[in-house]
């Protein structure tokens, strides 16, 4: 018996002596790689998927292997690990990250302001230089600033217009994009009647509610803010243009259930020819190309009263964290990101909006993307620069599709509620 | 050396003891340590927060339609499986040509990932071009495809029944396999008996079959349970708990509120904590467990 346990012990202990060997075998190595290159430092980097996920030639990870091959070669010391994720789940994931204490050196993502109360981000100036800096659109550039201190970095910009498909409208007798409100009612009666599903494709489930809701505030002269910056999300105007929309989704005019729909998914019908008209950007044109779609028109978005005289402009951020200390690294990824062509590739690609005033110059020609490049200079934005954003979005993609099932004024005033409670 | 002889035990024990203090009673701690900690979005502690958390949670206006739609979810849930289960196992219990064959089918619902067989759901439900809705037009149960009689998952009144029919699709395998194996313990003997008094083929099951299966039945249906009111996975893919939070079960709102405020989620999870150790109690006694089977 005693002798079994020795044995047993001896095995154990020999183990993990292997095993142990192994381990140390290997940050050996690894000390000697650092002796040799002066410290190796290797970057993890989280960043958003503007592509069609995982597989497809578009996706983030295909795009941010070329532009991590490119930097490492000319930076032999730092290496890049960048993890892509999908908008569905990245902001879920990375405050798991964070929570866990497991945080990225750069995150690009669609906000950053949540950070900055818990002191988790590096000043810009730290990792930018002020040539780089300088060349940023200044209007988007202030959006990255919280009480003055500039954290964010602006990424890329979309703006949005409203698609209709003008086959689906020359078939429903429709002769030109509508206009009001009314005229959008009446355009999708007849786009009904001429048997198409969906009129008015309606996203306001998980992914991005908040900006199809923003679009219909703006079109009543609402807002998530009133002009003074206080919280008004269910001011009048707001449950007025909600009251609007429900009456569009009970009379059969819009996707069913909008508060379950995903924009990919309703974009993706819109390609397939099952929806009349979208509000979408210029980054929903590779869908719908894909999808085989060709006729279709982009007009401004329609107002209760008249076309809207501005739209949404979202930006989205690169941001650093300073836990993990490599300021310096950091610093030569963003300069290299900036300067060299990756930010033209996102344009070419996804066809999202540069926000240098050098990548806007280089795009002017493109007529796709003409009417969007002349909406941003007149752009509304989330009102991201006020931490309770953070807290309010996720509360709006999960309950503002009830505001065109239930009561609006009800959702609005609990929406309302969450923003305004500290 | 002979002192150290009644230590002995705890050499084998202590292993065990120091895994469940650290893997479960120490989580179990922080978790309750959490719901009285203002805590922001992204894990700093920022002070004691007393009972805010909860004064909050409680306050949520979805906050009790929840907690009786996770009751109504795990009780559906649970019976449904355990009624086809039974089914299952007694015709997998008889020999038939193919019971091999239909033994290895069942495993496979069990044996794939439960999020995959959500989303393929959640396709074969899509309004435009969804399986399940083509064949509902064939069949002329709905008029056109896209619409809201052909959204099923758009709506909680239709919505529901197909989270629950999954979660049952997902539930019966393990359910069937553990009746199975009780099945096989009930000695030939005993039915011979009943045969030679003449008992009826219903008469024999109710007063032979079910009590000789009751511990299997038991385990089952308690890990059922526990399964299923911490079940995340199939809600989450198919339906985000939406609309609004309209079928989210208290796990899912759980993970809601842990993006927002994570000393309220923790609340929530105390909450949920709690629920499963009085659903346990209340089925344990239901089920009178420990008393031995006449």
């Amino acid at each position: 018996m005693n002798i079994k346990l020795v044995g047993g012990a001896a095995l154990g202990l020999a183990t993990m002596l292997v095993l142990s060997s192994c381990g140390s075998g290997d940050s050996g190595t690894a000390t000697g790689d650092q002796a040799a290159d002066g410290g190796q430092v290797t970057l993890k980097m989280v960043a958003a998927d503007y592509g069609d996920g995982p597989g497809k030639p578009n996706s983030g990870e295909t795009f941010w292997r070329g532009v991590v091959d490119e930097f490492q070669a000319a930076n032999p010391g730092i290496k890049v690990d960048v993890q892509v994720i999908n908008w569905n789940d990245i902001d879920k994931q990375v405050a798991t990250m964070v929570q866990n204490g497991q945080v990225p050196d750069i995150l690009q993502t669609g906000d950053y302001s949540g950070f900055v109360q818990d002191g988790l981000l590096h000043k810009v100036d730290e990792v930018l230089s002020p040539n780089v800096s300088g060349d940023l659109l200044q209007k988007f550039a202030d959006f990255g600033k919280v009480d003055g201190t500039a954290y964010g970095i602006p990424f890329v910009s979309s703006a949005r217009a409203m698609f209709y498909n003008k086959e689906l409208f020359s078939k429903a007798g429709i002769a030109e994009p509508p206009k009001t409100w009314d005229e959008l009612k009446a355009a999708a009666e007849k786009l009904k009647a001429a048997g198409v599903s969906q009129p008015f494709g309606l996203p306001l489930g998980q992914e991005e509610a908040q900006g199809e809701s923003f679009l219909w505030m703006l079109g009543n002269g609402g807002g998530y803010k009133d002009a003074s910056g206080k919280w008004a999300i269910n001011s009048p105007q707001n449950v007025e243009t909600f009251t609007y929309v429900k009456g569009l989704v009970d009379a059969g005019l819009t996707t069913p259930n909008p508060g379950t729909k995903d924009r990919k998914t309703v974009w993706e019908d819109f390609g397939a020819g099952k929806v009349g008209m979208v509000n979408g950007g210029p980054m929903s044109i590779p869908i719908f190309d894909a999808a085989g779609l060709k006729d279709y028109g982009v007009t401004a978005i329609p107002g209760k009263a008249g076309p809207l005289d501005t739209t949404l402009g979202v930006m989205d951020w690169i941001m650093a964290f300073n836990k993990n200390g490599h300021p310096a690294e950091i610093k030569k990824f963003l300069d290299f990101f900036y300067t060299g062509s990756a930010a033209q590739k996102i344009s070419d690609t996804y066809k999202l909006l540069p926000v240098t005033n050098g990548g806007i110059e280089k795009l002017s020609g493109d007529e796709k993307l003409k009417p969007f490049l002349d909406a941003l200079p007149n752009a509304s934005f989330y009102p991201f620069q006020d931490p309770k954003w953070a807290v309010v979005n996720p509360q709006i993609k999960q309950t503002i599709g009830g505001a065109v099932k239930d009561d609006p004024a009800k959702v609005l005033g609990e929406l309302q509620k969450t923003a305004e409670s500290s | 050396m002979r002192r150290l002889r009644p230590l002995e035990p705890l050499v084998w024990v202590g292993p065990a003891i120091v895994l469940i203090a650290v893997v479960v009673l120490w989580p179990v701690v922080e978790m309750i340590r959490s719901s009285f900690l203002k805590i922001s979005r992204f894990g700093v502690v920022q002070g004691s927060n007393g009972l805010a958390n909860y004064e909050k949670l409680f306050g949520e206006k979805d906050f009790a339609d929840i907690m009786v739609r996770s009751v109504i979810w795990v009780v559906a849930v649970v019976v449904l499986t355990v009624l086809i289960s039974l089914a299952l196992a007694q015709l997998f219990n008889q020999s038939f040509p193919g019971r091999k064959f239909a033994r290895w089918a069942l495993i496979a619902p069990w044996a794939a990932s439960v999020l995959m067989t959500a989303i393929i759901f959640k396709w074969m439900l899509d309004p435009e071009v969804g399986v399940i809705n083509q064949i509902r037009l064939k069949l002329g149960l709905i008029d056109a495809l896209g619409g809201a009689s052909a959204d099923q998952l758009g709506d909680a009144s239709t919505a529901m029944p197909w989270l629950v029919f999954v979660a049952v699709f997902v539930s019966v395998p393990f359910t069937t396999y553990a009746l199975l194996a009780g099945l096989a313990t009930i000695p030939a003997d005993v039915y011979e008996a009943a045969k030679m008094d003449g008992a009826s083929r219903i008469r024999t099951y109710w007063s032979i079959t079910l009590p000789l299966l009751r511990p299997a039945l038991t385990v089952a249906a308690l890990i059922n349970v526990m399964n299923v009111f911490n079940s995340f996975p199939i809600i989450w893919a198919m339906t985000h708990g939406q609309p609004g939070y309209s079928t989210a079960t208290s796990t899912i709102f759980m993970f809601i509120l842990k993006s927002s405020d994570i000393g309220e989620s923790a609340a929530m999870s105390v909450v949920n904590f709690g629920m499963v150790i009085i659903l346990t109690v209340i089925f344990l006694k239901v089920s009178r467990w420990n008393k031995e089977v006449a």
